[in-house]
Protein backbone atom coordinates (compact mmCIF):
# COMPACT_ATOMS: atom_id res chain seq x y z
CA UNK A 1 0.00 0.00 0.00
CA UNK A 2 2.84 2.60 1.12
CA UNK A 3 4.75 1.68 -1.81
CA UNK A 4 1.63 2.44 -4.16
CA UNK A 5 0.75 5.98 -2.66
CA UNK A 6 4.88 7.02 -2.95
CA UNK A 7 5.23 5.87 -6.55
CA UNK A 8 2.29 7.63 -7.32
CA UNK A 9 2.97 10.50 -5.19
CA UNK A 10 6.56 10.50 -7.01
CA UNK A 11 4.43 10.11 -10.42
CA UNK A 12 2.27 13.07 -10.00
CA UNK A 13 4.91 15.75 -8.35
CA UNK A 14 6.95 15.10 -11.74
CA UNK A 15 3.92 15.66 -13.41
CA UNK A 16 2.81 18.69 -11.46
CA UNK A 17 6.40 20.58 -11.95
CA UNK A 18 6.23 19.65 -15.35
CA UNK A 19 2.98 21.25 -15.53
CA UNK A 20 3.92 24.42 -14.06
CA UNK A 21 6.82 24.91 -16.50
CA UNK A 22 4.86 24.17 -19.49
CA UNK A 23 2.04 26.80 -18.01
CA UNK A 24 5.30 29.17 -17.56
CA UNK A 25 6.19 29.04 -21.10
CA UNK A 26 2.65 28.90 -22.58
CA UNK A 27 2.09 32.09 -21.02
CA UNK A 28 5.16 33.72 -22.31
CA UNK A 29 4.90 32.33 -26.29
CA UNK A 30 0.70 32.14 -26.47
CA UNK A 31 0.18 36.30 -27.13
CA UNK A 32 3.51 35.76 -29.63
CA UNK A 33 1.83 32.92 -31.58
CA UNK A 34 -1.54 34.57 -31.73
CA UNK A 35 0.24 37.31 -33.19
CA UNK A 36 2.12 35.39 -35.82
CA UNK A 37 -1.66 34.04 -36.69
CA UNK A 38 -3.02 37.25 -36.92
CA UNK A 39 -0.48 38.85 -39.31
CA UNK A 40 -0.53 35.80 -41.65
CA UNK A 41 -4.41 37.03 -41.75
CA UNK A 42 -3.90 40.36 -42.35
CA UNK A 43 -1.13 39.79 -44.81
CA UNK A 44 -3.68 37.21 -47.03
CA UNK A 45 -6.68 39.14 -46.85
CA UNK A 46 -4.58 42.35 -48.09
CA UNK A 47 -3.16 39.52 -51.07
CA UNK A 48 -7.20 38.57 -51.40
CA UNK A 49 -8.99 42.10 -51.51
CA UNK A 50 -6.95 44.55 -53.27
CA UNK A 51 -9.82 47.05 -53.19
CA UNK A 52 -12.80 47.43 -50.89
CA UNK A 53 -12.77 46.82 -47.25
CA UNK A 54 -13.48 43.75 -46.06
CA UNK A 55 -16.20 43.66 -42.98
CA UNK A 56 -16.66 41.01 -39.83
CA UNK A 57 -16.12 37.46 -40.10
CA UNK A 58 -19.50 35.29 -40.07
CA UNK A 59 -19.36 31.90 -38.71
CA UNK A 60 -21.01 29.88 -41.44
CA UNK A 61 -19.31 26.08 -41.16
CA UNK A 62 -21.06 23.99 -43.79
CA UNK A 63 -19.09 22.04 -46.27
CA UNK A 64 -16.38 23.50 -47.33
CA UNK A 65 -17.17 26.92 -45.96
CA UNK A 66 -15.99 27.86 -42.64
CA UNK A 67 -16.82 31.48 -42.54
CA UNK A 68 -17.06 34.55 -44.67
CA UNK A 69 -16.56 38.00 -44.42
CA UNK A 70 -18.24 40.31 -46.61
CA UNK A 71 -16.41 43.16 -48.71
CA UNK A 72 -17.89 46.56 -48.90
CA UNK A 73 -16.59 49.50 -51.66
CA UNK A 74 -18.23 52.49 -50.70
CA UNK A 75 -21.03 51.38 -48.75
CA UNK A 76 -22.05 48.53 -51.07
CA UNK A 77 -21.30 44.61 -50.51
CA UNK A 78 -18.92 43.77 -53.74
CA UNK A 79 -17.77 40.49 -53.25
CA UNK A 80 -17.34 37.83 -50.04
CA UNK A 81 -13.90 36.29 -49.12
CA UNK A 82 -14.65 33.00 -47.95
CA UNK A 83 -12.74 30.84 -45.77
CA UNK A 84 -12.55 27.38 -47.23
CA UNK A 85 -11.01 23.85 -45.82
CA UNK A 86 -9.80 21.83 -48.41
CA UNK A 87 -8.49 17.80 -48.59
CA UNK A 88 -5.26 17.83 -49.43
CA UNK A 89 -2.58 15.49 -49.87
CA UNK A 90 -1.52 15.61 -46.12
CA UNK A 91 -4.77 15.98 -44.49
CA UNK A 92 -6.93 19.46 -44.29
CA UNK A 93 -5.44 22.93 -45.93
CA UNK A 94 -6.82 26.34 -45.20
CA UNK A 95 -7.58 28.25 -48.18
CA UNK A 96 -8.63 31.84 -48.11
CA UNK A 97 -10.44 33.13 -51.39
CA UNK A 98 -12.29 36.52 -52.34
CA UNK A 99 -15.07 36.36 -54.90
CA UNK A 100 -17.02 39.06 -56.62
CA UNK A 101 -20.79 38.48 -57.16
CA UNK A 102 -21.21 36.15 -59.35
CA UNK A 103 -18.97 33.68 -57.89
CA UNK A 104 -15.77 33.83 -59.74
CA UNK A 105 -12.55 34.00 -57.86
CA UNK A 106 -10.22 37.04 -57.96
CA UNK A 107 -7.76 35.89 -55.73
CA UNK A 108 -6.91 33.26 -52.94
CA UNK A 109 -4.21 32.17 -50.82
CA UNK A 110 -3.07 28.88 -49.01
CA UNK A 111 -2.85 28.79 -45.16
CA UNK A 112 -2.26 26.87 -42.76
CA UNK A 113 -1.71 22.83 -44.74
CA UNK A 114 0.80 19.90 -44.34
CA UNK A 115 1.89 19.33 -48.05
CA UNK A 116 4.81 18.26 -49.47
CA UNK A 117 7.53 20.37 -49.77
CA UNK A 118 8.30 20.85 -53.59
CA UNK A 119 5.28 19.81 -54.76
CA UNK A 120 2.01 20.21 -52.98
CA UNK A 121 3.33 23.35 -51.05
CA UNK A 122 4.12 25.19 -54.32
CA UNK A 123 0.18 25.98 -54.57
CA UNK A 124 1.82 28.61 -51.20
CA UNK A 125 2.91 30.61 -54.29
CA UNK A 126 0.29 33.31 -55.76
CA UNK A 127 1.49 32.29 -58.91
CA UNK A 128 -0.21 28.69 -58.49
CA UNK A 129 -3.64 30.39 -57.90
CA UNK A 130 -3.35 31.60 -61.01
CA UNK A 131 -5.06 28.84 -62.37
CA UNK A 132 -8.48 29.37 -60.41
CA UNK A 133 -8.62 33.13 -60.74
CA UNK A 134 -11.42 33.79 -62.68
CA UNK A 135 -13.17 30.36 -62.51
CA UNK A 136 -16.59 29.88 -60.93
CA UNK A 137 -18.64 32.44 -62.82
CA UNK A 138 -19.22 31.20 -65.78
CA UNK A 139 -16.17 28.62 -66.83
CA UNK A 140 -16.37 25.85 -63.65
CA UNK A 141 -13.19 25.91 -61.24
CA UNK A 142 -10.79 23.38 -62.35
CA UNK A 143 -11.08 20.34 -60.24
CA UNK A 144 -8.34 17.68 -61.74
CA UNK A 145 -5.65 17.84 -64.32
CA UNK A 146 -7.58 17.60 -67.55
CA UNK A 147 -9.15 20.71 -66.98
CA UNK A 148 -6.24 22.36 -67.40
CA UNK A 149 -4.23 23.39 -70.54
CA UNK A 150 -0.96 21.35 -71.15
CA UNK A 151 1.29 23.80 -69.63
CA UNK A 152 -0.51 24.60 -66.88
CA UNK A 153 -1.46 20.45 -66.07
CA UNK A 154 2.52 19.91 -66.60
CA UNK A 155 3.03 22.51 -63.65
CA UNK A 156 0.96 20.34 -60.87
CA UNK A 157 2.39 16.80 -62.25
CA UNK A 158 3.08 14.85 -58.77
CA UNK A 159 0.56 17.07 -57.20
CA UNK A 160 -2.52 16.82 -58.75
CA UNK A 161 -4.10 15.75 -55.13
CA UNK A 162 -3.39 19.31 -53.89
CA UNK A 163 -4.45 21.08 -57.12
CA UNK A 164 -8.11 18.96 -56.79
CA UNK A 165 -8.24 19.21 -53.44
CA UNK A 166 -8.30 23.62 -53.52
CA UNK A 167 -10.22 23.54 -56.43
CA UNK A 168 -13.03 21.63 -54.94
CA UNK A 169 -12.75 23.97 -51.79
CA UNK A 170 -12.77 26.95 -54.56
CA UNK A 171 -15.94 25.79 -56.28
CA UNK A 172 -18.12 24.90 -53.50
CA UNK A 173 -17.26 28.47 -52.46
CA UNK A 174 -18.12 29.38 -55.56
CA UNK A 175 -21.77 27.69 -55.38
CA UNK A 176 -21.87 29.37 -52.05
CA UNK A 177 -21.22 32.76 -53.06
CA UNK A 178 -23.84 32.89 -55.51
CA UNK A 179 -26.34 31.72 -52.93
CA UNK A 180 -25.91 34.56 -51.33
CA UNK A 181 -26.39 36.89 -54.17
CA UNK A 182 -25.49 39.91 -52.86
CA UNK A 183 -26.76 40.09 -49.29
CA UNK A 184 -25.05 40.16 -45.61
CA UNK B 1 35.10 11.32 -20.72
CA UNK B 2 35.34 12.28 -24.43
CA UNK B 3 34.18 8.72 -26.02
CA UNK B 4 30.98 9.59 -24.94
CA UNK B 5 31.02 12.88 -26.97
CA UNK B 6 32.27 11.38 -29.98
CA UNK B 7 31.04 8.02 -29.91
CA UNK B 8 27.49 9.31 -31.59
CA UNK B 9 29.12 10.88 -34.61
CA UNK B 10 30.06 8.29 -36.06
CA UNK B 11 30.40 4.76 -34.13
CA UNK B 12 27.16 5.04 -33.05
CA UNK B 13 25.47 7.11 -35.14
CA UNK B 14 21.83 7.13 -34.19
CA UNK B 15 20.97 7.44 -37.64
CA UNK B 16 23.29 4.88 -39.44
CA UNK B 17 24.02 2.65 -36.35
CA UNK B 18 21.64 2.54 -33.96
CA UNK B 19 19.05 2.79 -36.53
CA UNK B 20 16.57 5.36 -34.18
CA UNK B 21 14.27 7.88 -35.18
CA UNK B 22 14.27 6.57 -38.48
CA UNK B 23 10.42 8.03 -38.86
CA UNK B 24 11.24 11.71 -38.40
CA UNK B 25 14.67 11.37 -40.36
CA UNK B 26 12.68 9.87 -43.44
CA UNK B 27 9.56 12.46 -43.45
CA UNK B 28 11.64 15.72 -42.43
CA UNK B 29 14.88 15.43 -44.88
CA UNK B 30 13.44 16.90 -47.70
CA UNK B 31 15.14 20.15 -47.26
CA UNK B 32 18.51 21.22 -45.33
CA UNK B 33 17.04 23.74 -43.42
CA UNK B 34 14.18 21.17 -41.88
CA UNK B 35 17.11 19.26 -41.15
CA UNK B 36 18.61 21.93 -39.29
CA UNK B 37 15.65 22.60 -37.22
CA UNK B 38 14.90 19.21 -36.66
CA UNK B 39 18.48 18.27 -35.42
CA UNK B 40 18.44 21.71 -33.28
CA UNK B 41 15.11 20.56 -31.61
CA UNK B 42 16.40 17.07 -30.65
CA UNK B 43 19.51 18.48 -29.29
CA UNK B 44 17.14 20.20 -27.21
CA UNK B 45 15.39 17.86 -26.00
CA UNK B 46 17.91 14.97 -25.35
CA UNK B 47 19.51 17.42 -23.83
CA UNK B 48 17.14 18.10 -21.20
CA UNK B 49 15.98 14.45 -20.81
CA UNK B 50 18.90 13.33 -20.21
CA UNK B 51 20.14 15.75 -17.80
CA UNK B 52 16.33 14.95 -16.13
CA UNK B 53 16.59 11.68 -15.81
CA UNK B 54 20.14 11.50 -14.93
CA UNK B 55 19.49 13.67 -12.14
CA UNK B 56 16.50 12.20 -11.26
CA UNK B 57 17.91 8.53 -11.43
CA UNK B 58 17.10 7.54 -7.91
CA UNK B 59 14.09 9.86 -7.33
CA UNK B 60 12.20 7.55 -9.99
CA UNK B 61 10.71 4.16 -8.56
CA UNK B 62 11.94 1.87 -11.06
CA UNK B 63 7.85 0.91 -11.78
CA UNK B 64 7.23 3.80 -12.86
CA UNK B 65 10.41 5.10 -14.69
CA UNK B 66 9.24 5.28 -18.14
CA UNK B 67 6.16 6.87 -17.59
CA UNK B 68 8.26 9.49 -16.20
CA UNK B 69 11.07 9.53 -18.34
CA UNK B 70 8.05 10.22 -21.20
CA UNK B 71 6.56 13.21 -18.58
CA UNK B 72 10.10 14.81 -18.89
CA UNK B 73 10.29 14.21 -23.35
CA UNK B 74 7.13 15.76 -23.55
CA UNK B 75 7.24 18.70 -21.80
CA UNK B 76 10.88 19.48 -23.49
CA UNK B 77 9.19 18.86 -26.55
CA UNK B 78 6.37 21.19 -25.65
CA UNK B 79 8.63 23.73 -25.27
CA UNK B 80 10.56 23.44 -28.16
CA UNK B 81 7.28 23.47 -30.29
CA UNK B 82 5.64 26.53 -28.83
CA UNK B 83 9.17 28.16 -28.84
CA UNK B 84 9.06 27.52 -32.33
CA UNK B 85 5.75 28.58 -32.87
CA UNK B 86 6.61 31.71 -31.75
CA UNK B 87 9.78 32.73 -32.78
CA UNK B 88 10.44 30.73 -36.24
CA UNK B 89 6.69 30.01 -37.46
CA UNK B 90 8.30 28.91 -41.20
CA UNK B 91 10.30 26.36 -39.71
CA UNK B 92 7.49 25.14 -37.23
CA UNK B 93 4.94 25.39 -40.00
CA UNK B 94 7.42 23.01 -42.52
CA UNK B 95 8.38 20.43 -40.06
CA UNK B 96 4.84 20.19 -39.29
CA UNK B 97 3.82 17.41 -36.78
CA UNK B 98 7.34 16.27 -36.75
CA UNK B 99 8.15 18.68 -33.76
CA UNK B 100 5.36 16.53 -32.24
CA UNK B 101 6.62 13.92 -32.50
CA UNK B 102 10.01 14.06 -31.14
CA UNK B 103 7.72 12.90 -27.86
CA UNK B 104 7.91 9.33 -29.54
CA UNK B 105 11.30 9.64 -31.26
CA UNK B 106 12.90 6.53 -30.11
CA UNK B 107 16.71 8.08 -29.76
CA UNK B 108 15.48 10.19 -26.65
CA UNK B 109 13.37 7.65 -24.86
CA UNK B 110 16.35 5.56 -25.90
CA UNK B 111 19.22 7.45 -24.75
CA UNK B 112 16.75 7.57 -21.27
CA UNK B 113 16.73 4.08 -20.75
CA UNK B 114 19.46 2.71 -21.75
CA UNK B 115 22.39 5.40 -21.14
CA UNK B 116 21.30 8.72 -18.87
CA UNK B 117 19.50 6.35 -15.96
CA UNK B 118 23.03 4.13 -15.19
CA UNK B 119 25.42 7.00 -15.40
CA UNK B 120 26.36 10.00 -13.94
CA UNK B 121 25.35 14.05 -15.14
CA UNK B 122 28.34 14.85 -17.11
CA UNK B 123 28.51 11.60 -19.27
CA UNK B 124 24.82 11.81 -19.86
CA UNK B 125 25.18 15.74 -20.96
CA UNK B 126 27.76 14.27 -23.01
CA UNK B 127 26.31 11.46 -24.38
CA UNK B 128 23.02 13.84 -25.54
CA UNK B 129 25.10 16.20 -26.96
CA UNK B 130 27.38 13.56 -28.97
CA UNK B 131 24.39 11.97 -30.05
CA UNK B 132 22.49 15.11 -30.91
CA UNK B 133 24.77 16.56 -33.19
CA UNK B 134 24.93 12.47 -34.74
CA UNK B 135 21.40 12.79 -35.22
CA UNK B 136 21.90 16.04 -37.06
CA UNK B 137 24.92 15.50 -39.30
CA UNK B 138 22.55 12.11 -40.43
CA UNK B 139 20.02 14.16 -41.14
CA UNK B 140 22.13 17.00 -42.64
CA UNK B 141 23.87 14.15 -45.12
CA UNK B 142 20.17 12.96 -45.99
CA UNK B 143 18.34 16.19 -46.49
CA UNK B 144 21.70 17.36 -48.67
CA UNK B 145 21.54 14.98 -50.80
CA UNK B 146 17.78 14.60 -51.15
CA UNK B 147 17.01 18.53 -51.96
CA UNK B 148 20.00 18.76 -54.38
CA UNK B 149 18.44 15.95 -56.29
CA UNK B 150 15.31 16.19 -56.01
CA UNK B 151 14.34 20.00 -56.02
CA UNK B 152 17.73 21.20 -57.00
CA UNK B 153 18.42 23.84 -54.07
CA UNK B 154 20.05 23.93 -51.36
CA UNK B 155 17.35 25.84 -48.72
CA UNK B 156 19.72 27.98 -45.72
CA UNK B 157 18.93 30.81 -43.39
CA UNK B 158 17.53 33.26 -45.13
CA UNK B 159 19.51 37.28 -44.44
CA UNK B 160 19.86 40.44 -46.17
CA UNK B 161 19.01 40.47 -49.24
CA UNK B 162 19.56 36.28 -49.82
CA UNK B 163 15.99 34.23 -49.70
CA UNK B 164 17.44 31.60 -48.13
CA UNK B 165 17.67 29.58 -51.35
CA UNK B 166 20.44 28.55 -53.03
CA UNK B 167 19.60 26.95 -56.77
CA UNK B 168 21.64 24.97 -58.39
CA UNK B 169 21.74 25.58 -62.32
CA UNK B 170 20.32 22.51 -64.37
CA UNK B 171 19.46 20.33 -61.52
CA UNK B 172 16.40 23.38 -60.51
CA UNK B 173 15.13 23.22 -64.28
CA UNK B 174 15.22 19.17 -64.02
CA UNK B 175 15.29 17.69 -60.51
CA UNK B 176 15.03 14.37 -60.06
CA UNK B 177 11.84 14.72 -58.30
CA UNK B 178 11.25 11.05 -56.73
CA UNK B 179 13.98 12.23 -53.98
CA UNK B 180 11.47 14.67 -52.91
CA UNK B 181 8.99 12.02 -52.57
CA UNK B 182 9.03 9.27 -50.18
CA UNK B 183 10.58 7.06 -51.88
CA UNK B 184 13.53 8.96 -53.17
CA UNK B 185 13.93 8.92 -49.13
CA UNK B 186 14.01 4.90 -48.37
CA UNK B 187 15.96 4.95 -51.50
CA UNK B 188 18.55 7.70 -50.03
CA UNK B 189 18.45 5.89 -46.85
CA UNK B 190 19.25 2.54 -48.06
CA UNK B 191 22.07 3.38 -50.09
CA UNK B 192 23.51 5.16 -46.81
CA UNK B 193 23.15 2.15 -45.02
CA UNK B 194 25.00 0.03 -46.85
CA UNK B 195 27.47 2.33 -47.15
CA UNK B 196 27.93 2.47 -43.45
CA UNK B 197 27.69 -0.87 -43.33
CA UNK B 198 30.27 -1.73 -45.75
CA UNK B 199 32.89 0.98 -44.31
CA UNK B 200 32.15 -0.50 -40.84
CA UNK B 201 33.09 -4.07 -41.55
CA UNK B 202 36.16 -2.81 -43.71
CA UNK B 203 37.51 -1.00 -40.99
CA UNK B 204 36.99 -3.96 -38.57
CA UNK B 205 39.02 -6.52 -41.47
CA UNK B 206 41.80 -3.97 -41.12
CA UNK B 207 41.90 -4.44 -37.48
CA UNK B 208 42.09 -8.25 -37.45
Amino acid sequence: MKTIFLTGGKLALICAVAAVALGFVNSVTAPKIEEINKQNLEKALKVVVPEGQPGDEVAVGQGAVASYYPVTREGIISGYILRLTGTGYGGNMNILAGYDLEGRVTAAVLMENEETPGLGKEAENQKYMEKYRGKGGKEPVPVSKKDLPAEAAESISGATVTFSGIGRALSEGSTYVKTKGGSR
Amino acid sequence: MNKEFIKGFFKENPIFVLLLGLCPTLAVSTRVINALGMGAGVIFVLLGSNIFVSLLKNFIPDKVRIPAYIVIIASFVTIVDLVMQAYAPSLSESLGVFVKLIVVNCIILGRAEAFANKNTLGSSVLDALGMGIGFTLGLLLISFIREVLGNGTITVFAFGNFDGVLRIPILYQAPVRIFSLSAGALLVMGFLLGFFKWYGSRKKGEQA
